[in-house]
């Protein structure tokens, strides 16, 4: 072609370049005169050669002589050959749609850029960014460049088609031919290259070995190129296969999975060996630091069920001032042991009957856990009278220890029985005719049965021997008795009533006293009665005074009464009328005369407010406050060898009488042992731990001892019931017999996941999840 | 606790709490997962009556009544046991039978959790949504005016300086003078802010300690994390890994005689030395790592005996001035590293900060100044702290850079932002645009605990119980059997996920700006905000 003389447009005009646009006009309109061959002379005008599509099929030859400008054979069609005689501008190729460009020199930057097809061939270097952006048209053969030199940077940005080959020779950056950063974010299309490099993009780009019909189709383009740029010359040299490398796309997979180092690589090798083993802090711990899962078992689990069985105090026992495990009744009830459950009670008391079944307020049943859900509390005085029954147990060996007793009422008979049941001797000391104190001499008949109290005071006479009654002891005595024995025990109660310091205070009858002259009946109250102190004793000389005939019963008080109970309900069923508050200002032979001013008439006036010990006859060792004697925990006064129980040292119930001395026997055992006395510190169970949905709530009464014991929830003792094991998820919980009836229920810690369901279902709140051992 | 009991002003119905448990007794296999994993304990085994009555409209035969029982999911309502959302039950169920929901209105439970007069502490945040940082705009999109940059395509230079900067001329005058110039660091603009081996479980701290190391040797990223007070494990002081760690100094100087005994030993300076003055969550108050917490382990690396509390008080004790402290404490740090490594004060973002900047100024040793404003996070807090103690960052660190602009040293007191940057999750662009408004840094915990292991803590009062060691996820807790539930490779991993995705994040919005070999520190003019005083105080553009 180059010998044909074509078709010439100047670039200038009368030696002023024209316009682009008019250059583009002149060159469009020649090809559609039928022009195939146009010459042009150049002056740096833009974008020749392209958009020759007028020509048809037929194709057109573009040669460009003197300056080239931008975008020379951009936008070119297939028919097209543009020929640059010299260097090309930028952009040279720019969205080519298939014109073979051939550049006889270098290229500036971006080349090919955006080129979709067509053929580039640049006989010297090419600048940045070539091959940027190329596409791979499916329908049509994929754009080729051909460079003979280096190529600059940013080589194939984005490239995603076509093929590119950067030849090195004589290249403008002999040391990198591929310029800097080339490939990034190519996609597609592949580049052979020959001669040194700086790296590409790997996460773009990667090498591949060069295939035999690679080869061929190189070999056979290659001399196509070296032609069209006059430079067959170096064929030979550039067809050495070994000196040629070639790199495509990673395809999105490949790039996925782009090797970074893993972390567990470089925690192995770079963080580990900088550190040593075990990495941070491997030279300060071997805890270890493994991952684990969220739920856990074993020593990992953060919590762990404990079988706290007998821990605590079931309320029934932690309230009774007597201490009897009261839900162990019920067990051996449960499991058909009847007769050991109302046995089991004199371990506790010598009055199982007369106190339990029928004179104690029963803070058992108060404390019930089912009255927290208003629930009927278990009946224990069903148990308390059937205890008239119960068996004497054997008693041990007499030990040789004596202890002498001064007082026969309840706290003495109870510290006697006790002492007695743990082998030592008792002996008691008691002013009144007969043993029994209070219950005997002054509780009313209607409260308990004559038969219940004569057979339980019988079982005790037969047990106690050395009774002494009618004796009436001073200091010398009690000092003497406390020489003898290896312990004294002052349970002598409260004998002396108070009395209010008004005027006419001779006209008032000690409450005890009518009490007591009322229960053989040896004293007529009259018609009006009035009853100064309206508490339980008040209420019972009420009861009494009724019976003997009187018609009008007043009891007064300073504040609201504090009686309560069977008491009252008998009281006010003789109609006795409460009045408060009341101040008393003289007894007339009248009655009772108020602050007020008021008279309450009456034949006898019984003062009921209390009774303070007497103390007189104790040594001067025994320290007394406000009229009581101070004892420690464990009852012992401040005379080390004297102890004191009952109401000489405060007033209470019976129960708390009894209780104190079974306290006080264990105190004195313990030490006639030879050991320290130690306190039973078991607290009661929190009864938030009970679930009483187990139990029926519409219960109105229990008809027998057996629906007591099946309504028991057994706070804080197992009922052996097995819920347990069914609700636990991981089957984790098992019974364990130990013999004899014993068990256990136990949890094998390598299925448990601490999940707390057995503490959560338990009827009796034995199982309890605490956190596990601290670790590290 | 029965339902009908006697009840104080304290007792409170699951409608009175925050989170109330939502169980389904159908789709419940009582498999025990929710009550073992609950941090709290706030789920319990529940046994449960139902009544069933069988009518007859005779009497023979009559009508039954028949109680069933059945077990189920039950929460607790004591104060101690309040749910605290964290939503593990629901990682956990099998059967997506259980989810704790926030309750429809406000909660009584606040009320109430300041039993025995004792204040509610807490760790977390401060629990306010939003936040004047996500309002920013960047408006400055270049496109043909500067030479537009393709953040995918382009190369990037995000880094910063930390170190006095001074001019080359002052420079070489320094040289001459002095001797010595002050040290300077180039790093990567986002920092992991100081969380103390202490507060962090030992699995969380390694992981960020790896995935540091990691973006360091691996990325060739200069991303550095400051310890916190707390002290730093004896082998990192002795390892090349150090230099990409700021030791942090506080009121407490835990851990600081064994850094000093390493001091023989290291391979590498330090990055940088932060000494703390404040905490943008809870300024004015100091740290407290509480007994509980401190185990063998974390007794070893702050030099104290085990199972003691660790008061970190609220001021350093022996400075009694901005100056004292200031030029006492940065000499000191300066001294121990023979005047290589740079030193910085940390404070709580305040009113007061621009007299802290100024002293700063005029202390040739000062290396920068780190601002914590008033959304960071903490492991343990007063409540009342956290909630109404502070200031917001964003108008701190443009008062404190138009500052050092009128002073002609903008370039070189570098200021570090930190309190709440990434809050709701938008890091780059938070971080971007505390950047623009002057800091040559940003500072980022919360985020951190978030992205890279999974906190689940959120303004919704979510959790929040780092305080008390008992981190679900193990982050902040040195419980093995807790924080064992986080593997340190895990954790190091989305370290580096979350700085390249930040990274290019970051370059998303810097490359329009047609920045790309220098952050734009202070380039306000990029701003834009749709309030107008906010755009006033700011000084940046008011956009609508």
């Amino acid at each position: 072609m180059d010998s044909k003389t074509g078709y010439r447009i100047d670039g200038r005009e009368d030696g002023v370049r024209i316009e682009s646009r008019i250059l583009e006009e002149k060159i469009q309109a020649a090809i559609e005169q039928g022009e195939r061959f146009v010459e042009i002379n150049a002056f740096g005008q833009h974008g020749i050669g392209g958009r020759l599509w007028k020509a048809g099929d037929e194709s057109v030859h573009v040669k460009i002589t003197g300056q080239a400008g931008q975008r020379a054979g951009s936008l070119g069609f297939p028919n097209t050959v543009v020929e640059i005689m010299g260097p090309g501008s930028d952009d040279v190729g720019w969205l080519n749609a298939g014109a073979t460009i051939v550049v006889h020199g270098n290229a500036g930057n971006g080349l090919a850029n955006a080129m979709a097809q067509g053929k580039i061939y640049v006989a010297g270097n090419i600048g940045a960014r070539g091959m940027t952006m190329t596409k791979s048209n499916p329908r049509f053969a994929p754009p080729e460049i051909w460079v003979l030199g280096s190529v600059g940077d940013y080589f194939g940005e984005f490239m995603a088609g076509g093929i590119a080959v950067v030849c090195g020779m004589n290249p403008q950056t002999p040391r990198n031919i591929l310029g800097y950063r080339p490939l990034v974010g190519m996609v597609g299309g592949r580049v052979y290259f020959r001669g040194p490099h700086k790296g590409y993009s790997e996460t773009d780009a990667k090498q591949v070995p060069i295939s035999d019909d690679d080869w061929r189709w190189f070999s056979e383009n290659l001399k196509e190129y070296l032609t069209r740029i006059h430079r067959e010359d170096v064929l030979s040299s550039l067809l050495k296969r070994e000196d040629w490398q070639l790199l495509t796309a990673r395809s999105p997979s490949e790039k996925a999975g782009v090797a970074k180092r893993s972390m567990a690589s470089f925690r192995a090798e770079v963080w580990n060996k900088e550190l040593g083993s075990g990495g941070l802090i491997g030279d300060l711990t071997n805890l270890d630091r493994s991952p684990i899962s969220l739920i856990t078992t074993g020593e990992l689990r953060r919590f762990v069920p404990v079988w706290e069985n007998g821990k605590y105090k079931a309320p029934c026992e932690g309230t009774c001032p007597t201490g009897i495990p009261v839900h162990e009744r019920w067990r051996l009830v449960r499991e058909g042991r009847i007769d050991e459950a109302v046995d089991l009670a004199l371990e506790y008391t010598p009055f199982p009957a007369t106190i339990c079944g029928y004179l104690c307020p029963n803070p058992c049943m108060q404390a019930c856990t089912r009255q927290i859900l208003s629930m009927m509390p278990i009946d224990v005085t069903k148990l308390g009278k059937a205890s008239i029954n119960a068996g004497t147990p054997e008693f041990p060996e007499q030990s040789g220890k004596k202890i002498a007793v001064i007082g026969g009422g309840p706290a003495g008979l109870s510290i006697a029985w006790q002492l007695r049941r743990n082998g030592h001797e008792a002996v008691i000391y008691d002013m009144e005719p007969s043993i029994g104190g209070k219950i005997t001499s002054v509780i009313p008949e209607s409260r308990i049965p004559k038969e219940v109290l004569t057979a339980e005071l019988a079982r005790i006479s037969s047990v106690i021997p050395h009774i002494h009654l009618k004796q009436k002891l001073g200091k010398h005595e009690t000092e003497r008795l406390k020489g003898d024995y290896d312990f004294l025990v002052v349970a002598a109660g409260a004998q002396k009533p108070r009395i209010l310091p008004v005027p006419g205070k001779e006209r008032m009858i000690p409450a005890m006293d009518f009490l007591a002259r009322a229960k053989n009946n040896s004293i007529q109250p009259g018609r009006k009665v009035v009853i100064i102190g309206a508490g339980n004793v008040g209420c019972d000389v009420a009861t009494e005074a009724g019976r003997l005939g009187a018609e009008s019963i007043t009891l007064i008080d300073v504040q609201e009464p504090a009686s309560f109970g069977k008491e009252r309900e008998e009281a006010e069923a003789y109609g006795a009328v409460f009045k408060w508050p009341c101040f008393t200002k003289e007894v007339t032979e009248k009655g009772v005369l108020l602050t007020t001013g008021e008279m309450l008439e009456a034949d006898t006036v019984v003062i009921s407010i209390g009774d303070v010990p007497d103390t007189d006859f104790l040594p001067e060792s025994v320290e007394t406050d406000r009229g009581f004697v101070k004892v420690d925990a464990f009852y012992r006064t401040s005379d080390s060898r004297i102890f004191a129980i009952g109401d000489i040292v405060r007033p209470g119930l019976l129960t708390d009488a009894i209780g104190a001395g079974r306290k006080a026997a264990e105190t004195i055992n313990q030490l006639l042992e030879g050991r320290e006395p130690i306190a039973e510190n078991r607290m009661i169970i929190d009864t938030d731990r009970i679930s009483l949905e187990y139990f029926d709530p519409r219960i109105t009464g229990f008809d027998d001892v057996d629906q007591c014991g099946a309504q028991c929830s057994s706070c804080g003792n197992c009922r052996d019931c097995g819920i347990c094991i069914s609700i636990c998820p991981k089957a984790a919980i098992s019974r364990k017999d130990l013999g004899n009836g014993a068990y256990e229920y136990i949890v094998d810690d390598s299925r448990c996941i601490g999940c707390g369901f057995c503490a959560g279902a338990c009827p009796c709140g034995i199982w309890f999840l605490t956190e596990n051992e601290p670790m590290g | 606790m029965p339902a009908n009991r006697p009840i104080t002003p304290s007792t409170l119905s699951i409608k009175d709490l925050l989170w109330q448990i939502l169980w389904n007794k159908d789709k419940c296999t009582l498999c025990g997962s929710c009550t073992a994993v609950c941090p709290v304990h706030a789920l319990e085994l529940g046994v449960f009556r139902k009544r069933v009555v069988e009518t007859s409209l005779d009497l023979n035969p009559a009508s039954t009544n028949v109680f069933k029982i059945y077990h189920g999911i039950r929460q607790k309502t004591d104060p101690q046991h309040a749910c605290v959302g964290c939503g593990m039950c629901t990682m956990v169920c099998p059967n997506d039978a259980i989810i704790p929901a926030r309750s429809d209105e406000s909660d009584k439970l606040i009320y109430h959790q300041n039993q025995g007069g004792q204040p509610r502490r807490r760790g977390g945040r401060r629990n306010v949504v939003g936040g004047i940082l996500d309002q920013i705009k960047f408006i400055r999109i270049s496109m043909l005016t500067d030479p537009a940059l393709d953040a995918g395509r382009h190369e990037f230079e995000l880094r910063t300086l930390l170190g006095r900067i001074l001019s080359p001329e002052d420079n070489l005058k320094y040289l001459k003078e002095n001797g010595w110039i002050p040290p300077v660091r180039e790093i990567y603009p986002l920092v992991i802010g100081g969380m103390s081996f202490g507060a962090l479980s030992p699995t969380m701290w390694e992981g960020l300690q790896m995935g540091v190391a990691y973006l360091n040797e691996e990325m060739k990223m200069p991303v550095r994390m400051c310890t916190g007070e707390g002290g730093c494990p004896p082998r990192l002081l002795r390892s090349r890994f150090l230099q990409y760690v700021i030791l942090q100094i506080a009121s407490g100087y835990f851990g600081w005689d064994e850094i000093l005994h390493a001091l023989p030993d290291m391979k590498a300076d330090p990055c940088a030395v932060e000494i703390k003055y404040g905490q943008g969550a809870k300024p004015g108050d100091g740290g407290l790592l509480m007994w509980y917490k401190v185990n063998k382990l974390i007794a070893a690396i702050r030099g104290v005996p085990a199972g003691v509390s660790l008061p970190s008080p609220p001021t350093h004790q022996t400075k009694y001035s901005i100056e004292e402290a200031v030029a006492k404490m940065t000499q000191s740090m300066y001294m121990a590293w023979g005047f290589r490594v740079p030193v910085y004060p940390k404070i709580s973002a305040s009113s007061t900060s621009l007299a802290v900047l100024n002293n700063l100024t005029r202390n040739n040793y000062a290396a920068g100044l780190a601002i914590d404003g008033e959304d960071g996070g903490t492991g343990a807090a007063y409540n009342v702290s956290m909630n109404a103690m502070g200031h917001p960052i964003a108008s701190n660190v443009r008062d404190c850079y138009l500052n050092l602009v009128k002073l002609g040293k903008q370039n070189e007191i570098p200021l570090f932002a930190g309190g709440g940057v990434g809050k709701t999750g938008n890091l780059a662009s938070n971080a971007a645009a505390l950047i623009m408004l002057g800091a040559s840094g940003v500072q980022t915990g919360k985020y951190i605990m978030q992205a890279a292991a999974g906190c689940l803590g959120s303004e919704s009062d979510r959790c929040n119980i780092c305080n008390v060691g008992l981190c679900p996820k193990g982050i902040t807790s040195q419980d093995p059997r807790l924080y064992r539930r986080l593997n340190s490779e895990d954790v190091a991993q989305r370290i580096v996920d979350v700085f390249l995705s930040f990274d290019t994040e970051l370059k998303k919005i810097v490359a329009p700006l047609g920045r790309s070999t220098s952050l734009p520190i202070g380039m306000s003019d990029a701003l834009g905000i749709n309030d107008y005083h906010a755009a006033e105080r700011l000084k940046i553009q008011y956009v609508v």
